[in-house]
């Protein structure tokens, strides 16, 4: 089996076109002014404890759970092209670790075409089967919060 | 030690041994020809294998042959297909974002 296959395996690829031009597309993903805007669920604020946006620089983004508990994520921008290419080691307290995410951006005019990849490291597999229950527990709060909001929009 | 499929997984020799036996059932003997790593190497992957519930071994007259449980590997899917969803979400509400972000600023020009 090849490497580039290997890693096929192990990678979630999600395309998107948005509509709206790249440089507002950037604006809007990189800066935390934004960012807290849409990193966590609809209707949770985010903290931005850290966002170096340079390569090597470190983020970490924290959010209360209705729970009580922390929700944490951090990482470190391993490749920064603006606008067109990010790269950072991803970390989702307590549900995924050692992630790389790349999210790329392609000028099309009025739109952009967006491509967002997770890949995930194969030793992390067998963690993520333990964190499993946990990891289903958060996507529950993740459907109920957005059952809750459709709810509350259809009003 | 816990036995699981994304243990099962984790290792790539293990990955080979799945995709070849997915193509075929084949002796431990016909397997171990297809790697550069000992016999008994082969064998310890085709346990764990077997531990983890993604293989068994069945008669076929006087040899036993490997074969691999499908069933279980979805389980592998299923997780990719959660962890998906979950991005799915987070692209979603930055889409949203934007389209409001977007609408502000052409009000302002």
């Amino acid at each position: 089996m090849s490497e580039s296959t290997d890693i096929e395996k192990r990678t979630i690829t999600i395309k998107r076109t948005f509509d709206a031009p790249r440089a507002l597309v950037w604006e809007a993903w990189t800066q935390s002014e934004h960012i807290v805007h849409w990193w966590g669920p609809k209707g949770m604020k985010i903290q931005i404890k850290k966002h170096e946006f340079v390569e090597g620089g470190e983020w970490e983004y924290t959010m209360m759970m209705p729970d009580g508990k922390e929700f944490r994520s951090f990482g470190e921008y391993s490749r920064i092209k603006a606008p067109e290419l990010i790269e950072t080691t991803a970390n989702f307290i307590p549900m995924t670790e050692g992630v790389t995410l790349v999210a790329s951006f392609e000028d099309a005019g009025e739109q952009t075409e967006f491509v967002f990849k997770v890949i995930h490291p194969t030793e992390a597999y067998c963690k993520q089967q333990e964190n499993m229950g946990i990891y289903n527990g958060w996507g529950s709060v993740f459907d109920r919060l957005g059952a809750f909001l459709t709810q509350i929009a259809n009003r | 030690m816990r036995r699981d499929v994304f243990q099962a997984i984790a290792d790539p020799v293990r990955r080979d041994i799945i995709d070849l036996l997915a193509e075929e059932p084949l002796t431990v003997n016909a397997v171990a020809e297809r790697f550069e790593i000992s016999r008994p190497a082969v064998s310890k992957h085709i346990k764990i294998l077997s531990e983890c519930g993604l293989l068994k071994t069945i008669p076929k007259g006087r040899e036993r042959h490997c074969v691999i449980i499908p069933k279980e590997l979805s389980q592998v899917s299923d997780w990719v297909e959660q962890h998906r969803k979950l991005w799915e979400h987070k692209l979603d509400a930055f889409e949203d974002y934007l389209n409001e972000l977007k609408s502000k600023k052409s009000k302002h020009e």
